[in-house]
């Protein structure tokens, strides 16, 4: 345990006393919250990385929000509709803004919210992205005709995806295990929906008006800037932005009661595969589930576990082997997977993860196990904050969960708190046969 | 108390942010240095450059220099069974990673300072003290085997259609394999293989040791004792054949039960970064196609105006993606090649986005760059670069790539040389390296016949558009791209099943 504690020593640079940090810690940089009377919330955090800036701002929209019939993908879709222009400046006047800088940017969108970043050099540019990117989010402009040709684009992207035979299995998963909360569906929409987008241009104008508001969103600016300069200009720039208001009531998954099962059949060769669900907990820095069930996914699944050295470099029967116990806001799946190396192996490897689920409800991990991941989720946290980049989208990812840059902190928190007691009660709570849905894949002849 | 100490903090990152030193040595035959200290830093990065790569494949072994060094990379060592080194990396959030290209290699390593110790007398005995145990080389070439057989093949439609390019511009040349090589070679490779490629090549005079970060001032000294146990030697560059240039529109199609259609394409020319032509060249290709930016001209005609795909982009040298959109750095070679990439798109529009790409390109070479863009792109390469160097990893691979260039910093050469570049030296770059008549075209479809034949047929290709009311322009402009004449020979269209690709060297015999 030394090693990391001054890991975090070193980190902090707490050169004036020899303290002992805590895990609370895990986010070094100090950061300010300022929330405008709007309901705009800026978390600025000042870095030393000479001359470069990161402004990300986070809607929290996403997948999640597309609880209407027809409508999966739109999240998405409205992302790339925000690079459209204003009446103020036509997008070739905001790519040629962002080309002049030399900014690099770009979206995604997630199941829980949809972040814009512009990363650029430059504190002398900080003026002029804080106005572009405000003119943006208060005053996108665009009609009909725009929402048809974008609408082929999301198609194209939908084409770039389909030869991903892994895609398709965890869009099977999602569709196979929910029944009707939105994470129902993956950020790319079915392709039904995808196919009618061209139509939707008054849900566009509601999509805009429930979600892009500023009690919706969240501006997070990291790197070498004056947090009072930049608070001037986002008073100034963002002031005038009108509330929503608008309260998403997301549907209520049932409880899963029997176990579910489905299969696809590639077109084409590829590697048989494998993905196992069970409905799991929503995040939570407050609640020892998700943080234990986090301990717990890296115990049994990761490249340190005995399944994984068994499975995958010992007997070499899987080509890889994983959990993913994804954060969500509402909750969401447990998701173990595997790529197979023979299709013959494939209820072998299912019937190997069940039975190490099992194994978990009885038998308590070591006390020297857990440091060791209590240990790599610090270390791997903390590596990625090398970049004003990697600080902000770090933290996004968090605050997307909880409007909170502190949650992060809390998290680790609780991951120093986890007993293997609370690792073996959350396996006997959540990993129940008749909570799993099972999906494989497997290919196709030669072509 | 918190204000206080976090100044400190800051100030002392700044400090030895701009503290940094870097210094390099190497002579033929000799082990090299290339350091950049960042004192403060709690972290190091190593990067282990090995200017050995898939072009130095024996013949009829294609692939060993990959299967030898992802040995080394995930593999155990003399004293450490693989499964022993992950549990010893894990607590550590520590791995090594290995990308083979043409004609270098680069093993990568970040570390926190507290670990620095136990991490590199590992790191070490990997590649000087490598296992080669029959169990690791079984899992390893397995993989490798998957990959080309199925994963390559139908799981990665893009990758695919670039490496296919690759084949095309490089036939009977060593860079003419897939850097993971061929089923039937990697299926013949022996772990004698692997160790006689490692005892061959793995010498001081071909290894560049990169240290960045605040690594304690003993460790380069200790790091080339360590590397001094390899027995001296060093391979020469390799001599390349030079480079063939395509006849005419050559096209590979890649016949796949697909929705979608994936097309790359290109052609070699003779310079790299360390020309002083490229700079112009890579202002051309950056208005032409700049990879993953709006700023890209193929990106604003097929896929803002029109709607057809996911984005278009052009390349001055070969590219490889590296942190966000940033290109990652160590894999220079001698040999270069121009190209653009036509991201998926629906098969019903190929025939239409092929003549636009192909018009588009005709225009530039005939045209050039107006002083407009010109102007802006120049701007843009100057500001974009400042982002290129950020990570520790990333400053220490720009700092290798420039003596390999000849620069004493290529990111610093970029501030110098711009500025004095002129609309001129793009016009004449341009005329000089590109040209739209002598084009290798690799295309993943399905009903390839079908395309053949609309091909050489030049066939009106129309395309529709949910849009009703498409602006005048474009819809002009569309009759014009509809039957844009492609001078293509059907003779000069092979092709073959997708899934016959990377079984033997070179383009599969049409079936």
């Amino acid at each position: 345990m030394h090693k990391y504690l001054s890991f975090f020593l070193c980190l902090i640079l707490s050169l004036a006393s020899p303290m002992i940090l805590q895990a609370s810690q895990i986010f070094p940089f100090n950061y300010k919250v300022v929330e405008l009377e709007n309901g705009f919330k800026v978390i600025s955090i000042p870095l030393p990385n000479p001359n470069i800036i990161s402004y990300y701002t986070i809607v929290r929209s996403g997948s999640r929000n597309e609880v209407e019939p027809g409508k999966s993908g739109f999240a998405h879709f409205f992302e790339h509709m925000m690079f459209k222009g204003t009446e103020n400046m036509s997008p070739e006047e905001y790519d040629n803004f962002l080309s002049e800088i030399g900014a690099g940017t770009n979206a995604y969108t997630t199941d829980d919210y949809t972040c814009y970043y512009v990363v650029f050099a430059g504190r002398e540019n900080l003026e002029s992205v804080v106005k572009a990117e405000a003119d943006r989010f208060i005053n996108l402009y665009w009609d009909e005709e725009m929402i048809k040709t974008e609408a082929k684009v999301i198609e194209g992207e939908y084409y770039a995806s389909v030869s991903s035979p892994s895609r398709r299995l965890f869009e099977l998963l999602r569709d196979t295990a929910f029944e009707t909360h939105s994470y129902k569906h993956t950020t790319l929409g079915y392709l039904e929906d995808i196919l009618d987008m061209p139509n939707q241009f008054p849900y566009s104008q509601l999509y805009k008006n429930r979600f892009y508001a500023p009690d919706n969103a969240i501006l997070l600016v990291a790197g070498d800037f004056d947090h009072d300069q930049l608070m001037t200009l986002v008073n100034q720039h963002y002031g005038d932005w009108e509330k929503s208001g608008y309260s998403l009531i997301t549907a209520k998954e049932p409880a899963q009661t029997q176990a579910k099962r489905a299969h696809y059949d590639w077109p084409t060769q590829t590697l048989p595969m494998l993905a196992i669900g069970f409905h799991g907990p929503a995040y939570s820095d407050e609640n020892i589930d998700k943080a234990a069930l986090d301990l717990m996914a890296e115990i049994a699944f990761s490249r340190s576990s005995e399944l994984y050295q068994r499975l995958v470099i010992e007997e070499q029967k899987c080509q890889s082997l994983g959990a993913s116990f994804a954060d969500r806001r509402d909750p969401y799946l447990l998701t173990f997977s595997s790529v197979v190396k023979n299709k013959n192996d494939l209820a072998f490897v299912e019937e190997e993860i069940f039975k190490e689920l099992e194994r978990l409800k009885t038998d308590p991990v070591s006390e020297e196990k857990l440091d060791d991941i209590k240990s790599n989720l610090k270390y791997s946290f903390a590596n990625s904050l090398g970049t004003t980049d990697g600080v902000a989208g770090s933290l996004a990812f968090y605050i997307s969960l909880t409007t909170d840059p502190g949650s992060v902190n809390r998290m680790f928190d609780l991951y120093e708190q986890v007993t293997p007691q609370d690792i073996m009660a959350m396996a006997n709570k959540y990993f129940e046969i008749s909570n799993s849905s099972v999906v494989t894949l497997t290919g196709g002849k030669t072509q | 108390m918190k204000n206080s100490k976090l100044f400190l903090f800051i100030g002392f990152l700044t400090v030895a942010f701009l503290m940094t030193l870097s210094c390099t040595k190497q002579s033929a035959g000799t082990l090299g240095t290339e350091l950049l200290p960042v004192e403060g830093s709690p972290m190091v990065s190593f990067r282990i450059l090995f200017n050995v790569g898939s072009a130095n494949d024996p013949a009829g072994k294609e692939g060993l220099c990959n299967l030898t060094l992802s040995m080394l990379a995930g593999g155990g060592t003399k004293t450490l069974t693989f499964k022993e080194i992950q549990k010893k990396f894990y607590p550590m959030a520590a791995g090594v990673g290995v990308r083979i290209e043409k004609e270098m290699s680069v093993f990568t390593g970040a570390i926190h300072i507290d670990n620095l110790d136990e991490y590199y007398a590992i790191f070490k005995e990997m590649l000087l003290e490598p296992g080669f145990r029959e169990e690791d080389f079984i899992r390893i070439k397995t993989n490798q085997l998957n990959f080309l057989e199925k994963t390559l093949v139908g799981n990665m439609d893009e990758q695919f259609g670039k490496e296919i390019l690759n084949l095309m511009m490089y036939a009977n040349h060593p860079y003419g394999h897939h850097d993971a090589g061929t089923v039937e070679s990697v299926r013949g490779l022996s772990l004698d293989d692997v160790n006689a490629f490692y005892q061959e090549h793995f010498k001081p005079g071909n290894i560049t040791i990169g240290l960045a970060g605040g690594y304690p001032t003993d460790l380069p000294n200790k790091v080339k004792d360590d590397f001094s146990v390899l027995p001296e030697g060093f391979d020469p560059p390799l001599e390349l054949p030079a480079q063939r240039m395509p006849e005419g529109l050559e096209i590979v199609i890649a016949d796949k039960q697909t929705p979608a259609t994936n097309i790359s394409m290109g052609f070699p020319h003779t310079i790299g970064k360390s020309s002083d032509d490229y700079f112009a060249l890579w202002i051309a290709c950056s208005h032409f196609g700049e990879h993953r930016q709006s700023l890209s001209l193929l990106y604003q005609k097929i896929r803002e105006d029109r709607g057809q795909n996911y984005g278009d982009y052009a390349y001055a040298d070969h590219f490889i993606q590296g942190r966000r959109k940033f290109p990652a750095t160590n894999y220079c070679r001698q040999q270069q090649y121009f190209s653009i990439w036509i991201r998926a798109l629906a098969n019903s529009n190929r025939h239409f986005v092929l003549r636009q790409a192909l018009r588009e390109l005709k225009k530039l070479v005939e045209e050039g760059i107006s002083e407009e863009r010109f102007e802006l792109v120049r701007k843009y390469l100057l500001n974009y670069t400042k982002l290129y160097a950020q990570t520790l990893g990333e400053r220490l691979g720009w700092q290798m790539d420039s003596r390999y260039y000849g620069y004493k910093n290529f990111l610093t050469e970029v501030q110098e040389r711009l500025p004095k570049i002129t609309r001129e030296d793009v016009n004449k770059a341009i005329k000089t390296y590109l040209n739209t008549d002598n084009v290798c075209i690799a295309i993943i479809t399905q009903d390839a016949q079908g395309l053949k034949d609309a091909l050489v047929a030049n066939t009106p290709s129309p395309i529709s558009y949910a849009n009703p009311n498409m602006p005048q322009k474009i819809m002009d402009e569309d009759l014009v791209i509809q039957t844009f004449p492609l001078d293509i020979q059907p003779e000069k269209i092979h092709i073959a099943k997708a899934s016959n690709f990377f079984q033997k060297t070179g383009i599969p015999k049409t079936e």
